[in-house]
């Protein structure tokens, strides 16, 4: 089947939060994984149909996960490198998991291909509310510090799992539209993109709006 | 000091011994005896530590409990001061993660008839292409 974008999203945190039972619950367990052992890197796919400005845009989703390296605290810069979007997760019953979304922050900033790449932030096993330890208002105001979209998950009952995949390719699919009108603006160099005939976008450092 | 010629057994019994205190959650503390103070440096994952005490922080930071290991190949040299240069190739699993090739290489540094850590260098083997 042919695609209009392929869109690649890596979720980030450490280790125990969930990200792969994150996955799994927005896939419905029904996806094909893939594994990549030379950069450890496991991937699923799904096709979706995104709406904007009235149009239906044929989405390739790449929802790239780690396979435990971050544990020894090394993920290659070929990890983060081709992802246009970030979910950044920890685990509302684990303090340290939260203390550690600014460093994972830091590490993106650093080795994404922008430095203010789109993240969302997911404060996850939102269903184990007797084990919370992290509030909602201490993690919003985390959140709106680094100006992040916060929302509260749940892998195990699926609470805003879609909806924090959504919101971030809203934001993802919002760059890339503000990167292509801008390159159609008289004045500009290089002519406009021919999206539909490309089967692929191109790399997003060139089109980085930021 | 001359060379010394059983190093490849100090080798390999090393690297047993080491890696059984390191798998197991409550032997892993007693690593800290086979650091030096001051005179042991070790680079993990690229994050250059010295002495016993910030290398036994990094070794508690990490956030597995039991690491199941396969010792694929050892080779040691022996050094002109009396030392051991080993290189460990195997391949590791923390708890119930996939399992990773690493790379880890030590130089035992001769002391009292006895060795410490002088030299310690971790690395998985994740490569930076696919």
């Amino acid at each position: 089947m042919e695609y209009d974008y392929l869109i690649k999203f890596l979720t980030l945190g450490d280790s125990g939060v969930g990200k792969t039972s994150f996955l799994y619950q927005y896939t419905d367990g029904v996806f094909h994984s893939k594994f990549i052992s030379t950069v450890g890197i496991d991937f699923r796919e799904k096709r979706m149909l995104f709406q904007s400005k009235g149009r239906n845009h044929r989405i390739h989703l790449q929802l790239w996960d780690t396979a435990g390296q971050e544990r020894f605290r090394s993920l290659t810069t070929a990890f983060y490198r081709d992802a246009m979007g970030f979910l950044l997760l920890f685990d509302l019953t684990n303090e340290q998991s939260f203390l550690e979304i600014r460093n994972w922050i830091e590490q993106l900033r650093l080795h994404a291909y922008c430095e203010v790449p789109d993240i969302v932030l997911c404060g996850n096993k939102a269903d184990l509310e007797e084990r919370r330890i992290i509030s909602e208002w201490r993690a919003r105001e985390f959140a709106e510090t680094y100006k992040l979209p916060y929302l509260e998950t749940s892998a195990a009952t699926g609470q805003n799992v879609n909806r924090a995949v959504e919101t971030l390719l809203e934001r993802v699919m919002l760059r890339i539209e503000t990167a292509v009108d801008r390159a159609m603006l008289p004045g500009r160099r290089g002519r406009p993109k021919d999206l539909n005939d490309s089967d692929m976008l191109a790399p997003p450092s060139q089109n980085c709006s930021c | 000091m001359a060379l010394n010629p059983q190093y490849d057994a100090i080798g390999k019994s090393f690297v047993q011994q080491y890696y059984m205190m390191f798998d197991d959650p409550i032997q892993r503390a007693n690593l800290v005896n086979m650091y030096n103070v001051e005179h042991s440096f070790m680079t993990f994952e690229g994050k250059q530590l010295q002495g016993s005490v910030k290398i036994m922080e990094k070794f508690e930071s990490l956030g597995f409990q039991k690491i199941s290991r396969q010792i694929t190949v050892v080779d040691s040299q022996p050094m002109f001061d009396g030392g051991v240069l080993i290189n460990v190739f195997g391949r590791l699993q923390a708890d119930n993660d996939p399992p990773h090739d690493y790379n880890q290489v030590f130089v035992l540094k001769p002391l009292n008839g006895s060795f410490f850590v002088q030299h310690d260098v971790f690395r998985l083997n994740i490569h930076n292409t696919a």
